[in-house]
């Protein structure tokens, strides 16, 4: 209607006037502005960040990374923190990828396109706005009191840690396992059924594979939330402060844990102006970290991308 | 191709965290050599939380006695006091830290989860007042100033001036500038607040009738350091943190010397002033032991033995910047300890 009236007299003046598209070239101006603010502000936080914390790792070198947690900021590492964080970056997709992969799939391929649907959808999705520290109280109040309950000492362990973040990334992973599965292409699927493929069929071997990179992209954006989260472990029972455990793996699961953020976190309000370093290193490893986790889940999103 | 690079980077990913694993459990402080005394052989695990104050004189104590006793282990998390009386007196932790007494409503949570507790003082903290350095109007405050400026009356005053009518009426004749006010402070969830209102607010508050707290407008951060930067970024700013905190910073704030009646002595706050009792603002820091605990956890019993043993507490304020108790005051809390054995 009027769109179509208002495209083809706007072309046609275009073509006539010969002159500069002078709102085109300010719109491209702003967009490169917006670009820039955003890698300027990034830049000025990693070049701030590295300028305090590299001299860290210039004296400490490794001992940094392998030390445990310490009131004496000359002897303070990171260690603790790394193995929590790593831990957290296999155990979160293990509970929520399944979980919400399998919800996508139901709520796209199988569900009935009625009220109760479309309710569930927008509560999904309202539900990846809830603040994180909501997350953490429900974290307290199931998974913490349910390890205690079921006589895990206090209950405050990474398994509870990991079952909260794993929660608070559920509503990320469907909404973009939901998409993924929305954009493939509806001729693959009626071509399936063409065949005489099942409904099984298709779903397992032609729409889940094409969707798999799409999954896998939220499945990194989820993940470098989690990894990046303090507020819903601060409740969930991560460590501020410091312990001694962790020797062996059973400990590690059952016994106090902390994550990077947490070190961040309790370093940046010590009193010790040493700290203020060592907290700038712990945001290096924190980066390192996350970007590591996230590079394998690229890898891992790359082997499925395929072309149709 | 993209197969095995892809598998690769997965079976690396497992190697690391084994590796890291395997490092931490060998990077625990090696025990120091010629240490075979027979107490040298605790083993055990103890759970302490409560004040972030205190947190780190008890990690210390934890690590100088991990040194001569490898195999002992602990969990210290300093959430707060009030949180720390709340998972001691539900029995979830042995000791609690705290940086003030324990409260009535406390105790009778403890008593009614049959928790029977001893009360160590261990160290002195001061809480410092502060104000830019580029603010030569003030060097000193008294209690009738600082209730002037910050209690409860002092709601909506904006200038240093606007608190002058109030110091003048209970007897300071302190020259408040007519310069802009801005105030930073720890929030009420503090321990830091709670001592200061209850130090330099709560009597004056009581003899004009209003209740004891401080204004409601003033920045409030519960991170000492934020606190530090907002005195730092405002020429005429007023505020109070933690001793500690402000000690470490003393080159981008001044610290005010406080006085207990209205035109009396100023005192600077210093080690020396705050352990002695002289420095108005001083306060002392604890840690309860659950008596049940101590008796069946040999672990717990011998680390607070060690904890109170003369010089550990000195060896741990070297590192952890907080004041120590006079010998006299040590000797006190040990005998409390003692009488519990």
């Amino acid at each position: 209607m009027s769109v179509s009236a208002v495209t083809t007299s706007s072309v046609q003046r275009s073509l006539r006037s010969g002159g500069r598209d002078w709102a085109g070239f300010v719109f491209e101006i702003v967009l490169l502005l917006s670009l820039l603010f955003a890698l300027v502000t990034l830049f000025v936080l990693l070049a701030d960040v590295l300028a305090k914390g590299l001299p860290v790792f210039a004296e400490r070198g490794l001992d940094f990374l392998t030390s445990p947690l310490s009131s004496r900021p000359s002897q303070a590492g990171v260690a603790q923190g790394i193995i929590g964080t790593l831990i957290m970056a296999v155990l979160v997709p293990l509970f929520a990828f399944p979980v919400g992969v399998l919800t996508a799939v139901y709520l796209e391929e199988y569900a009935p396109d009625n009220r109760l649907t479309r309710l569930i959808t927008v509560n999904i999705r309202n539900l990846a706005g809830v603040p994180s520290v909501v997350y953490g109280l429900l974290g307290l109040a199931v998974f913490v009191a349910a390890f205690a309950a079921l006589g895990f000492g206090n209950g405050r362990n990474i398994l509870a840690g990991a079952l909260t973040l794993a929660v608070l990334v559920l509503p990320l992973v469907i909404i973009t396992a939901s998409e993924a599965i929305r954009a493939v292409p509806s001729t693959i699927r009626e071509a399936g059924f063409g065949i005489g493929a099942s409904h099984w069929q298709v779903v397992r071997t032609l729409i889940l594979p094409s969707a798999a990179p799409g999954i896998l992209t939220g499945m990194v954006l989820a993940l470098s939330r989690a990894l990046g989260e303090t507020a819903p472990l601060i409740l969930a029972g991560a460590v501020m402060g410091s312990f001694s455990t962790g020797g062996s793996l059973g400990e590690i699961l059952t016994g106090p844990y902390t994550v990077l953020p947490i070190i961040v976190y309790d370093w940046a309000r010590k009193p010790q102006a040493d700290f203020r370093e060592l907290t700038s290193a712990a945001i290096i490893v924190l980066l390192a970290v996350t970007l590591f986790a996230n590079a394998i889940a690229i890898l891992l999103r790359n082997r499925y991308v395929r072309e149709w | 191709m993209t197969i095995t690079s892809s598998k690769r980077v997965g079976a690396l990913a497992l190697a690391a965290i084994f590796v890291v694993g395997a490092c931490t459990s060998s990077a625990s402080p090696t025990p120091a050599e010629g240490t075979q005394a027979p107490a040298g052989e605790v083993s055990g695990s103890i759970t302490v939380s409560g004040s972030s104050t205190v947190e780190p004189i008890s990690t210390g104590v934890a690590e100088l006695f991990k040194e001569t006793n490898p195999e002992f282990k602990w969990d210290i998390t300093g959430p707060g006091t009030g949180d720390g009386f709340k998972r001691f007196c539900a029995g979830e932790t042995d000791v609690s830290d705290a940086s003030r007494k324990i409260k009535d409503e406390e105790k009778a949570a403890c008593e009614d989860a049959g928790i029977d507790w001893v009360e160590l003082k261990i160290a002195y903290d001061g809480i410092t007042v502060l104000t830019n350095p580029a603010n030569d109007a003030i060097s000193c405050l008294s209690f009738p100033d600082l209730y002037a400026l910050i209690g409860p009356e002092s709601t909506g005053f904006t200038k240093w001036s606007d608190a002058a009518a109030i110091a003048t009426e209970l007897g300071s004749s302190t020259v408040l500038p007519a310069a802009d006010l801005s105030i930073t402070g720890p929030g009420e969830e503090s321990g830091t607040y709670d001592t200061f209102v209850e130090l330099a607010l709560a009597k004056i508050a009581e003899s004009r009738g209003k209740e004891a707290v401080t204004r409601p407008d003033y920045q409030a951060s519960p991170n000492d350091n934020v606190i530090i930067e907002g005195i730092a970024g405002s020429p005429t700013s007023l505020g109070w943190v933690g001793f500690a905190f402000a000690e470490e910073s003393k080159d981008s704030i001044k610290e005010l010397a406080v006085a207990k009646e209205a035109n009396g002595t100023c005192v600077a706050p210093s080690a020396e002033t705050i352990s002695d009792g002289s420095y108005p603002l001083s306060r002392a820091l604890y840690i309860y032991v659950n008596k049940a605990k101590a008796m069946e956890n040999p672990a717990l019993a011998a680390w607070v033995d060690f904890y109170l043993a003369p010089g550990t507490i000195e060896q741990v304020l070297k590192d952890v910047p907080y004041v120590n108790l006079p010998a006299g005051e040590l000797d006190a809390t040990r005998a409390a300890w003692e009488a519990v054995k």
